[in-house]
């Protein structure tokens, strides 16, 4: 029941903070928010405390039929490569709520969707079920869509069309190709686990794993399917920058590793030295943009096309050390992402503007952002993978997995890694160096509530850092046993006997034979 | 006792990052009532604490056995990270001289920075210099090395923009960290190449890795010069070298730091990697190269610079250049004892112009003169400094040269040359710059300069004595590095039997010539269109600012440009086209809609319906068969 309560606490906690009645001062609703993304993370600790990162199979299984006829069914759990993720995620809805103001316009709509974002990537990362991720992948557009179009800039409307665009593409071409999948390979379920171990031709899979590819590639996103990204992250505002950065964006490579190395391994070892090489123009082509933008949102969000491009890399890799790394690096840029939105928010919003030609000089200590500006570099330092902070250990990782077998293309990688000092040196140097102009000495001081957020979360990058086997020890085992060969699995009849419903009539005959031979 | 303090010598460096972080409520302002003075007796304190425990392990290191302390940091798959600390003679003697140089530099600083706003803002920052430092002096690991080093980018970064509100100082912080992240990248990933050869990135496991290391030439080739790149930045060597110059801009006290023991630590972490080096003949010889093009060049750079500082830092790359040499050359030994007696003479000389410069509020030396009589301490400490860089009998470049030609390797007849001139040059401008500076009438500046105040001329007088006393150590140097260094040759060859009075001989032509050269006070230039040439050529760097920017700059600049254009019009802009026609075809509807959002909206949702009802409906298998029969046909 622990994993539903993720996902419906969030759910029910919307509910009533719509329907709070107009009587209650609009300061409740962030407090409600904030008690119920609170209540989600206290929630994690039995969970962690439960968690065994050396079983391979599902934890905290929940399994309900739901369509039988359709083969879909309820069926959530929890393993080391969504443990991470979905602590990540209640840890930055935390965030998210935190940052955003309590006299926010329609506050009660608007934290009903935060929560309503941040219980639908939850069911995502949780569903162990294909039509299931579906359904979440999809339902989590809506409330961001919302979140856009209502509370973004000035150029809203276009962003938030071009977010809806692209995302439904992406969801009708994953749709798509867990329904081939599913078809091709004469299942009756979409269920993850036996679905691993179809025996497709190898057209079929590839074809079916294109299609999921470029659903995925829309979301994370990689070259050239990513302009909706800077869009909607100059839009957006900043608690959604940090959600969309740091968790949406997420869904997408946890699908590459889950169901593209998951379901399609064999069509994505052929592939995969494409892969390398689109991930290294991806991190070139985010890196080189990054250094021409004049907003610094646009900064960091092209910065973030570059990071999400080395998990690519690492995916393609497929060795344990390289899905281990890839997995890290997801949580890594989860964070500093969302440390480095938050303090560009806290700049917007004590000098309303994010205009690099216009800021100057914010390191003055008497009348500019003197902690902000410091928390920054640190920031930035973290994302150049200065070492001693989480950056660093999460790409040595993925360069010291994929240099054995893309050596070029982890050679330019590292080279759009240096290019990530120079766009944010850039930036730093223009907005916090200098000396601080007339038209910005009326700064607000900043609160300390205001900067509790990004110091938190600058801790985390450190002790992460220094500890890098605190993340890494929950995903290793789990990221190994992806890149074992189908073959070589061990027979999964515990999939079965799992399933509380122990149903083997779900396991479709297609597959049965393959389970025999093993 | 002193087993206890050998042994956690790793607390060192965390002394100096306790001090950092202890400067932070006065830097931020939380705690105004005081001043910003306690933060720098708080790391003047803690420096004091790992100079003290430093110097009993040191005393104690001769009579206990080395050893290594190791902690392993991850390990994951098939990579194993440890951390490594070396407990010697030899890394212990570095962390000597950089606890004790950071200790008289943080006395110095309370004089040279005492009516800075930010005292405590840059006390913060060299203790966390400090403590990069005295952590890669005794790191046996090139990962935490590594890491130490980008974290001395970090603060050469923060300390060269110490006064970040005035321009160039921002362009020299700028410079002086991607300089530097060249270099680095280029380390990292050779240490991700060499993490996937070897067995370990432990200095200690790399030699017996090089021993027996089956690498094809040109891989190992290639390894090394990645290796090469990031100590080049480091030391300021061509063509990283710029960035030394212009970090000039920073406070003093960093830059006597700077130029005597952080460049110095980029060498020390070269020397470690030298076994790499023995695997490829031409990473060797890039070294070589490197070094001679930025001794000879540097040389060349510092005579035209009319800068105090930016004379004395062009010249310190000109000595890291010999050490690259010594290096290139397996010389290891000989390396080491270069970078120490350079970073003493080098910090006493930085000493000595900062005091200069405080006290006349410049850095022109053509506005100086007739200083020797108001500040005798600082006048001495630039002859004693100045004597002890070049090969002046009885100091220490000298007995390090001595010991360089005293047989026990091979000198090849360039190095003579390289050698000697640059301790020509060097002399050479050390003496033009005493003229300019000490020599001569007084000038407005200089007229009523006075003698610098206790704090500053304390640690003055106490480096110029040690710098009097440090020949002992190249005197007394045992072999630590080249135990197989090849014996005495007999008869040696003339380079040997000559070498040592050809370089006393060169230093004299070259003090000579400083006597002799004519200088102007006046900016009056030469008239020799020849001679204003080569002034100019030299005092812009060999205009390789320029080429940069016409080249790398320039390159990146196009690049990025051509990445925001192509976003623009050619990815976006098949998009938006694509949308344009979605938009067109919402207009025709958006009198039957209220706006085009809520119409894609209603799509969606009516889309979503769609599934649900082919779902609930159980017309799913119209969809099932549909698919099922592509796949049959495909």
């Amino acid at each position: 029941m622990l994993l539903s309560a993720l996902i419906w606490i969030p759910v029910l906690g919307a509910i009533a903070i719509a329907l709070l009645p107009q009587s209650v001062p609009n300061l409740w609703a962030r407090r409600m928010a904030l008690a119920i993304a609170l209540l989600v993370l206290l929630l994690l600790i039995p969970i962690t405390l439960g968690f065994n990162p050396d079983h391979l199979e599902a934890q905290f299984s929940e399994y309900l039929p739901w369509i039988g006829v359709l083969g879909l069914n309820y069926h959530l759990g929890l393993d080391g490569l969504s443990f991470p993720l979905v602590l990540l995620n209640g840890f930055l809805t935390l965030v998210a709520i935190f940052c955003t103001r309590a006299e926010i316009d329609r506050p009660r709509f608007y934290f009903s969707l935060i929560l309503l974002l941040s219980a639908g990537a939850a069911g995502a990362f949780l569903a162990q079920d294909l039509l299931l991720f579906f359904l979440f992948y999809e339902v989590e557009i809506i409330p961001l869509y919302f979140l856009i179009a209502i509370w973004g800039g000035g150029r809203r409307g276009y962003a938030a069309m071009k977010f809806l665009i692209y995302t439904a593409l992406s969801g009708i071409l994953v749709l798509a190709s867990f329904l081939g999948l599913v078809w091709a390979s004469g299942a009756k379920t979409f269920d993850y686990e036996p679905l691993r171990h179809h025996s497709l031709p190898m057209e079929v899979e590839m074809a079916l794993l294109i299609m999921l590819l470029i659903g995925l590639f829309i979301k994370i996103p990689i070259f050239p399917f990513h302009t909706w990204l800077p869009d909607a992250h100059v839009e957006a505002s900043t608690p959604v920058s940090v959600l969309l950065a740091g968790v949406l964006l997420k869904l997408g490579t946890y699908g590459l590793i889950k169901f593209g190395v998951g379901l399609f391994f064999k069509a994505w070892i052929i592939l995969a030295p494409g892969l390398a090489i689109l991930a290294t123009i991806s991190a070139l082509y985010g890196a080189f943009s990054a250094i021409a933008q004049q907003d610094m949102k646009k900064v960091v969000a092209y910065s973030s096309i570059a990071h999400m491009a080395y998990i690519l890399l690492a995916a393609a890799a497929c060795t344990p050390l390289s899905m281990t790394a890839a997995v890290f690096q997801m949580v890594s840029h989860g964070l500093i992402s969302a440390l480095l939105f938050v303090l560009v928010g806290v700049v917007y919003q004590k000098t309303g503007t994010r205009d690099v030609t216009i800021l100057r000089g914010l390191l003055n200590p008497e009348r500019g952002l003197p902690i902000t500006g410091s928390l920054m570099i640190i920031g930035v330092m973290a994302s150049a993978g200065l070492p001693g902070m989480v950056g660093f250990i999460a790409e040595f990782m993925v360069f010291r997995a994929t240099f054995a077998i893309f050596t070029i293309p982890t050679l330019i990688c590292l080279v759009g890694t240096g290019l990530t000092a120079v766009y944010f040196l850039l930036m730093v140097n223009r907005v916090f160096f200098g000396r601080l102009p007339d038209n910005l000495a009326a700064i607000p001081r900043v609160a300390f509530q205001d900067h509790l957020p990004s110091l938190v979360l600058t801790a985390l990058l450190v002790i992460f850092g220094l500890q890098p086997a605190w993340v890494v020890r929950w995903s290793e085992n789990q990221a190994t046993d992806f890149v074992v060969s189908p073959e070589l699995r061990r027979p999964t009849l515990g999939t079965a006997v799992r399933s509380p419903l122990s149903a083997p009539s779900l396991v479709a005959p297609a597959i049965s034979p393959t389970l025999s031979s093993d | 006792m002193v087993e206890l303090l050998l042994q956690n010598i790793w607390l060192i460096p965390i002394y100096g990052l306790i001090g950092a972080i202890l400067t932070l409520p006065w830097s931020f302002g939380f705690i105004r009532r005081t001043g910003p003075r306690p933060a720098a007796y708080v790391n003047l304190l803690m420096t004091l604490l790992s100079f003290l425990h430093g110097s009993i392990a040191f005393n104690a290191i001769w009579t206990h056995p080395a050893r290594q302390v190791m902690w392993q940091w991850l390990q994951v798959a098939d990579l194993t990270l440890t951390l490594k600390i070396n407990i010697s003679p030899i890394s212990l003697g570095a962390l000597e001289v950089i606890t004790g140089i950071s200790l008289l530099v943080q006395l110095y600083a309370l004089g040279y920075m005492e009516k800075d706003a930010s005292l405590a803002r840059f006390y913060g920052l060299m203790g966390l210099f400090e403590a990069a430092l005295s952590g890669l002096a005794i790191s046996d690991s090139l990962l935490m090395s590594y890491g130490l080093l980008e974290i001395l980018t970090l603060s050469t970064y923060l300390l060269v923009g110490f006064w970040y509100a005035q321009p160039l100082v921002v362009t020299a912080a700028r410079d002086a960290f991607l300089t530097k992240r060249v270099g680095d990248i280029l380390l990292l990933m050779g240490i991700v190449a060499l993490s996937n050869y070897g067995e370990g990135l432990d200095f200690s496991q790399l030699a017996s890795w090089a021993d027996d290391s089956t690498l094809p030439p040109l891989t190992a080739t290639l390894l090394g010069l990645a290796l090469i790149a990031g100590p080049t930045g480091k030391c300021a060597q061509f063509p990283l070298n710029l960035w030394l110059d212009e970090a000039m801009e920073g406070p003093n006290p960093a830059g006597i730091m700077r130029n005597s023991v952080v460049v110095s630590a980029g060498a020390y972490v070269l020397i470690q990697l030298q076994p790499v080096f023995t695997l490829s003949p031409v990473s060797e010889i890039v070294l070589i190269t490197l070094g001679t093009v930025t001794a000879v060049g540097g040389s060349l750079m510092a005579i035209a610079q009319i800068d105090i500082k930016r004379t004395m830092s062009h010249s310190t790359s000109a000595y890291i250049g010999l050490v690259f040499i010594a290096v290139g050359l397996n010389h290891v030994d000989i390396a080491l004892l270069l970078l120490f007696t350079h970073a003493i003479a080098k910090a006493l000389l930085f000493m000595s112009v900062g005091s200069i410069i405080l006290t006349t509020s410049n850095q022109n030396i053509t506005e100086m003169g007739g200083l020797w009589s108001r500040m005798p301490a600082t006048t001495t400490a630039y002859v004693v400094g100045a004597a002890s860089l070049i090969t002046a009998f009885p100091l220490g470049e000298f007995w390090t040269m001595r010991r360089w030609l005293d047989g026990a390797w091979p000198i090849p007849p360039w190095l003579l040359v390289i050698l000697g001139f640059v301790n020509i040059l060097s002399a050479m401008n050390l003496v033009r710059v005493f003229r300019l500076v000490f020599l001569g009438p007084k000038q407005p500046k200089t007229r009523r300069a006075p003698e610098v105040p206790w704090p500053m001329a304390f640690p003055l007088v106490t480096l110029t004595l040690v710098a009097l006393l440090i020949p002992t150590v190249p005197i007394r140097w045992t072999l630590w590095l080249s135990a197989g260094a090849p014996m005495l040759q007999v008869p040696p060859p003339w380079t040997i039997t000559w070498g040592l009075p050809i370089l006393i001989a060169s230093g004299v032509i070259g003090l000579l010539c400083g006597f002799w050269i004519p200088l102007q006070r006046t900016t009056a230039r030469p008239t020799q269109m020849g001679l204003r040439f080569f002034q100019d050529l030299f005092a812009y760097d060999f205009y390789i600012e320029q080429i940069y920017k016409l080249t790398v700059m320039n390159l990146v600049a196009s690049l990025s440009r051509l990445a925001v254009w192509c976003d623009r019009y050619i990815v976006d802009g098949v998009v938006n086209l694509v949308g344009l026609a979605t938009i067109f075809g919402g207009n025709t509807l958006k009198y039957n809609t209220s706006g085009q959002s809520q119409f894609y909206l209603l799509t969606i949702f009516l889309g979503v319906a769609a599934l649900f009802w082919l779902i609930f409906s159980g017309q799913w298998s119209i969809v099932t068969s549909v698919w099922s029969l592509w796949f049959a046909g495909g």
